[in-house]
């Protein structure tokens, strides 16, 4: 019961900080042209019923001057966005607008780069939607890999404390915080090609048969995608695609290679996402494990004559999960940053791809980077309550507090 | 009588200054530690770098001479008449030419003379080889010269990150209160934003109407100082709250001190140790994350083959660039021509940052170690 009502304290007490991360975009928008912010918000011009950047793109923002403009819907869209009104009210607009999930519409690019056409002039929400499983089982699988990896070899350096393996760990984490990411995957994704050969470009993770990768776009090897945003197994209304999860709906349809081929192509993007946080995460499991290993209850439970073990696995390891758990909820914003690079590197499909795009095309396409930022947003605020829930379960002290 | 010259000498005599005791101290203790001593030696070789930088006259800048002359960019065209590229459908011009996506010039100019050049030492030092008038740089003057670029920028995001987070967390440290929370519900709130997009966010919003350079460099560090304050800030109210507790602050209360006279002369200097070692740490990740941002195709500077670290670095390892480069290498060999795969092209920018920032930790993490007494050994 009491970790119910902790729970829930914990999510009321997320509120304002969701209500000020948009009132940080607020901020930002509030700093472009009113013509964009009308795209934006609105789409493309079929939406708006004509393009505000030709007859209005004098008028930036001045209200004195917002209603000289005569295009009905411009004036339309400029009241119900209340650019008319002052700043306050505005603000009110736009964070009920955001609580209330209109985050505006995908807009197009004009000239070389265009938008996804699948994309192009839906909802931002709807987009991110689509997007939002593929990130996840992406984040899902490399989480699972920090795990499996940080926890075991910090662990083992705590052990051996200041001998090899403990240096080959200190030299595994500094050169993790000093890799580019985008330079270990690019170097991985060259390596494997020329490993496993193929003609087709990129061909290991570009085969037109994930469901990852199949993605139109300005991508240079154009058999790597066949021109559908979906897998084709997807669009074929044949099969219908319950849960948005790729690998997950794979499974449903009992096709089981499909899912296992999916899952095997993210396992090289995963690791080289979790290779970034292994690298911070390594240095505090280390630490606290080395702390626990002094304690006076692992004294005990050596002299009680446990072999080292269990010592070290049952009595040690399970105390010092619980710093290595906070720690990965403090560097989950910096991991859920590294998806629009591993995205893009790969090429995969995913929210981090969506804003790598929406910043390439000119001008930028705003509703969909600040849309995803506030995603991102809520996806590190939702991990962080985790992480305190998973502690307070793990440290019953911390509710009385 | 005679006493009294000795008084004044005795009076003269200067009291030994406890901070130069300290910094001897940390000095002692951070020389024994042999990590941390090759990041200080990779550190001073940058900082001579640096230095050198404004005195070297690589043609690195042709990009924007170019763009002062001409007015505008070179249009692609401009740029594949100059070097050995070709492109898709095309057959290639001779050996170690380059299939080039349109409109992504190579960093290097590649020409046909390179695989000469590359047998060298340094394969990316091709300084003759760029003939003049060429609109692109080498690696080897491009990383010279991003050097004076990152370090900038990099310092002057740390240095005026720093700077505002010590001042808004000493005041919410010591002051406490509606301050403390006001101040630590804005850090909540900044910290939970991923770093990397609340500056492409920031950029995106002000960087299309900002052209020139300078004003464009300053908007870089703007836009990360937004996403760096909040650490500065919590690391330094967490310092505070313990330092103001000490003996000596109360000394220093009880003697009449002002809040301001404690606050520069006690608090600051005992709780900006950690400051430093995080500032050090965060120089690394700064040319980094420009890295990133460039790299998922946002332009950060002026010019798309902007002569800094990261965009170097990123521009290079583009994935169609990459694609390219292989498919070259395979249309080459069909050809029976031979093939040079321009690894150096970011393999030596690549380094560059790593060395960067893995000598800013080795250099953070004995800093950290030599000033907290608990963790020396």
């Amino acid at each position: 019961m009491r970790l119910w009502i902790y729970v829930v304290r914990r999510i009321l007490l997320i509120v304002p900080v969701i209500i000020g991360v948009m009132t940080i975009t607020f901020v930002l928008v509030n700093a472009l042209p009113v013509s964009q912010r009308l795209v934006s918000y609105y789409g493309p011009s079929p939406r708006l019923s004509y393009d505000p950047v030709i007859p209005c793109s004098k008028l930036t923002g001045n209200p004195s001057t917002l209603g000289n403009c005569t295009n009905p819907a411009y004036t339309r869209g400029v009241a119900a966005l209340g650019l008319d009104k002052p700043i306050p009210v505005q603000w009110a607009i736009y964070i009920g607008n955001s609580l209330t999930g209109h985050w505006g519409y995908v807009g197009n690019g004009t000239g070389v780069t265009q938008s996804v056409p699948i994309t192009r002039g839906q909802p931002v929400v709807t987009v991110l939607g689509w997007f939002l499983p593929y990130t996840l089982e992406l984040a899902g699988l490399s989480l699972l890999l920090i795990l499996i990896i940080a926890i075991p070899i910090g662990n083992l350096s705590a052990v051996n404390r200041n001998r090899p393996v403990d240096q080959a760990a200190r030299v595994l984490s500094f050169s993790g915080y000093a890799m580019p990411a985008f330079l270990l995957g690019s170097v991985l994704l060259m390596a494997f090609v020329l490993l496993l050969g193929g003609s087709s470009g990129l061909s290991p993770f570009c085969h037109g048969q994930s469901s990852y990768t199949d993605l139109t776009g300005s991508w240079p090897p154009p058999q790597c995608f066949p021109g559908q945003l979906y897998p084709t197994w997807l669009q074929s209304g044949a099969i219908s695609s319950p849960t948005g999860f790729p690998t997950v709906d794979a499974a449903y349809h009992g096709l089981w290679f499909m899912a296992l081929d999916t899952l095997i192509r993210i396992l090289i993007p995963a690791f080289v996402i979790a290779y970034g946080t292994v690298a911070l995460l390594l240095r505090f499991v280390r630490n606290s494990m080395l702390e626990v290993l002094n304690l006076d209850f692992v004294r005990t439970a050596r002299a009680k004559g446990l072999p080292e073990k269990t010592v070290v696995k049952k009595h040690a390891g399970r105390n010092s999960l619980n710093v290595t758990i906070t720690v990965l909820g403090l560097t989950f914003a910096g991991f859920i940053g590294g998806f629009p690079i591993i995205e893009q590197v790969f090429q995969l499909n995913g929210v981090g791809r969506m804003i790598a795009y929406s910043v390439t095309l000119t001008p930028y396409d705003f509703g969909m980077i600040f849309g995803s930022t506030i995603l991102f947003t809520l996806l590190v605020v939702s991990a962080n309550i985790i992480v305190d829930v998973l502690y307070a379960f793990l440290d019953p002290r911390v509710r009385l507090g | 009588m005679v006493d009294e010259p000795k008084e004044t000498k005795l009076r003269v005599r200067r009291r030994p200054n406890p901070r130069l005791d300290q910094l001897r101290r940390t000095w002692y203790f951070f020389r024994r530690n042999t990590l941390a001593m090759i990041g200080l030696g990779i550190l001073i070789f940058f900082v001579i770098l640096y230095v050198v930088s404004f005195f070297y006259a690589a043609p690195a800048t042709q990009l924007e001479t170019y763009q002062a002359t001409n007015g505008s960019l070179p249009t692609p065209t401009a740029i594949f008449t100059q070097v050995c590229t070709y492109q898709q459908g095309e057959s290639p011009p001779g050996p170690n030419c380059y299939l080039t996506p349109v409109g992504m010039p190579s960093v290097i100019g590649p020409t046909a003379t390179l695989r000469t050049a590359s047998l060298g030492p340094l394969p990316f030092g091709s300084l003759t080889l760029n003939p003049p008038g060429q609109i692109f740089y080498n690696t080897f003057d491009g990383l010279v010269k991003g050097t004076q670029w990152s370090l900038t920028i990099s310092v002057g995001v740390v240095v005026s990150g720093a700077f505002i987070g010590i001042l808004l967390g000493i005041v919410s440290g010591y002051y406490g209160g509606v301050v403390d929370e006001v101040i630590m519900r804005l850090t909540d709130i900044f910290l939970s934003v991923p770093g990397l997009l609340l500056v492409i966010i920031t950029l995106a919003v002000f960087a299309p109407s900002v052209t020139n350079l300078w004003t464009r460099v300053g908007l870089v560090i703007a836009a990360f100082v937004v996403v760096w304050w909040p650490s500065y800030a919590r690391i330094v109210r967490s310092q505070v709250l313990v330092v103001r507790e000490q003996r000596y602050v109360e000394a220093a209360k009880a003697s009449g001190a002002q809040g301001g006279r404690i606050l520069r002369k006690h608090i600051l200097p005992n709780s900006i140790y950690p400051v430093f070692v995080q500032m050090s740490l965060d120089v690394g990740t700064v040319p980094l994350l420009i890295a990133a941002i460039v790299f998922i195709g946002f332009q950060v500077f002026t010019t798309r083959s902007f002569p800094e670290w990261g965009t170097i670095t990123a521009f290079s390892a583009q994935p169609d660039v990459l694609a390219s480069f292989i498919t070259n290498c395979q249309s080459a060999s069909a050809l029976g021509l031979g093939c040079t795969f321009p690894w150096w092209q970011f393999f030596f920018p690549g380094l560059t940052l790593f060395l960067f920032a893995i000598s800013v930790s080795f250099f953070a993490d004995g800093l950290r170690d030599a000033l907290d007494p608990r963790l020396r050994r």
